[in-house]
């Protein structure tokens, strides 16, 4: 009897005491070959990231293994990190190369080293607590923009979000209703697919007049909507292929929404954007900067919400909402051995929403909002 | 590894759960479940994908995230058929809408 009427209690698991096994992306290559080493906490440890003559970017554990030295304090020789304690030379492979002021180097001298990958502009590590190298099927596809003259560079944020433990973005890719209320987007069609190491999430939107207005310069053209496929590669890499449609013709773009673990409970938050240099466009890399600048308001709202939410294990979803639960299930694969992932974990599951209803809410509470703005500008 | 909690089943299916489909195309067997006539999910599994005939002949698409396969058509209209003829239920109870553009439900 008193069943209907009980507090729903908060449930909340321990959060994973390891970091993910995937690729994750350290950010643009180019900020880290500057002729410097550079020091990167990632995955509870420091780690040193560091460019050879060679050109090869690599990541070692930061402390030297002879007197505990830091080596993203020293310096770069040839295609060695020199400790900036006693000069020990460590390679990208992760062995000792040389000790200066040694006859010898001495046996079991090597370090942890981490495996990257450099591909469309960006650095990728990849993180194993068990050790193994990526297997050959578990990639990032190429990002063919990236790399072409005639779409712009990469317009790249990072944020350090302290005080939330990473699921917390990952969530976002089946949230459908926070991109009305954080994001500002309207989605109109809303389909998650989660099939081995992949989360897709393929979704259709219509501008919001209440809080992106239409350019109202006379000729300027008019925004349509939007058509986005997005999806995680993997834990923490996700690429959205988004298209925004004008009445004078499309805009592709490619935004890119990444993060890698520093702590149990801190991670750093990137995201970049690049934008197809189309014959209509007057000035693409302004059209990029404007873009990402909008997508910064987003997160900035996401990252306010993450620092004062509980951690919750056992949502209470309606039928609008999307597929959290399954989506948190296939995420648990990069967070235990790689022998103990599961059929449940990686078997394809498909989810649309029906935004019905969703659309009828959100319809009338724009009209609402541009009507509360006129009635203020008019009595102003 | 075996300290970590499981995942908790999703609290929807409280309401309703998945139930048995099979398509009238290649007779792969999928679970599924339907909150209103335009919500559905769908659980496959291994064997239901390889016998999915719009699966094996989809083809690579354009960008980054082209490998996807969306979803299958003929397993959507064995879904929808199925809804129709009370097989298989639509958690809200709502009636078939009716299309006032007279197309085919």
């Amino acid at each position: 009897m008193t069943e209907v009427d009980e507090v729903r209690r908060i449930e909340t698991d321990a959060a994973p005491t390891r970091f993910a096994r995937g690729w994750h992306c350290l950010g643009l290559a180019k900020d880290f070959r500057d002729g410097k080493p550079h020091q990167v906490k990632a995955f509870g440890q420091e780690l040193v990231v560091f460019a050879g003559e060679d050109g090869k970017l690599n990541v070692l554990d930061a402390f030297c293994r002879h007197m505990g030295g830091n080596l993203s304090q020293g310096t770069i020789k040839g295609n060695e990190i020199a400790c900036p304690f006693h000069d020990w030379r460590w390679g990208g492979d992760g062995r000792c190369k040389a000790i200066p002021y040694a006859r010898r180097v001495p046996l079991r001298a090597r370090t942890a080293s981490w495996p990257t990958l450099e591909q469309d502009q960006l650095l990728f590590v990849w993180n194993d607590p068990q050790g193994n190298p990526p297997p050959a099927d578990v990639t990032i596809p190429v990002i063919e923009g990236a790399t072409r003259d005639d779409w712009t560079d990469w317009v790249w944020y990072t944020t350090v979000i302290e005080g939330a433990q990473c699921r917390e973005i990952v969530d976002n890719v089946v949230d459908m209703a926070h991109f009305f209320y954080v994001h500002y987007s309207f989605p109109t069609y809303f389909k998650n697919v989660f099939e081995g190491h992949t989360a897709h999430q393929f979704q259709n939107g219509v501008g919001r007049e209440d809080t992106r207005p239409q350019a109202t310069v006379s000729g300027a053209p008019k925004m349509l909507g939007n058509t986005s496929v997005a999806a995680y590669h993997g834990p923490s890499f996700m690429i959205d292929d988004l298209t925004y449609h004008y009445d004078d013709g499309d805009v592709d773009s490619v935004l890119i929404n990444c993060h890698y673990p520093v702590s149990e409970n801190s991670f750093v938050l990137q995201y970049g954007i690049i934008v197809q240099k189309a014959a209509h466009l007057a000035d693409p890399e302004a059209m990029a900067r404007k873009m990402g600048d909008y997508i910064k308001i987003g997160f900035e709202q996401d990252v306010t919400i993450w620092k004062s939410k509980a951690r919750i294990d056992n949502p209470l979803l309606c039928e609008e909402d999307g597929p959290v639960y399954q989506l948190r299930r296939w995420y648990e694969q990069f967070y235990v051995d790689v022998e103990d992932v599961t059929d449940e974990m990686t078997e394809r599951f498909e989810f649309e929403i029906d935004t019905t209803r969703p659309n009828e809410a959100w319809r009338a509470e724009v009209k609402a909002n541009i009507a509360a703005r006129e009635a203020a500008t008019a009595s102003s | 590894m075996s300290a970590r909690p499981a995942p908790r089943p999703d609290v929807r299916l409280d309401d309703g759960g998945m139930e048995p489909v099979t398509c009238g195309s290649c007779a792969a067997r999928v679970e599924v479940r339907k909150s209103s006539w335009d919500q559905t999910s769908i659980q496959w599994h291994a064997d239901a994908l390889g016998a999915c005939l719009e699966r094996r002949a989809s083809q690579q698409g354009t960008g980054p995230n082209g490998a996807a396969f969306v979803g299958c058509s003929a397993l959507h209209l064995a879904i929808r058929e199925a809804a129709v003829r009370g097989e298989l239920p639509v958690q809200s109870g709502e009636p078939l809408p009716v299309n006032p553009e007279g197309n085919a439900p």
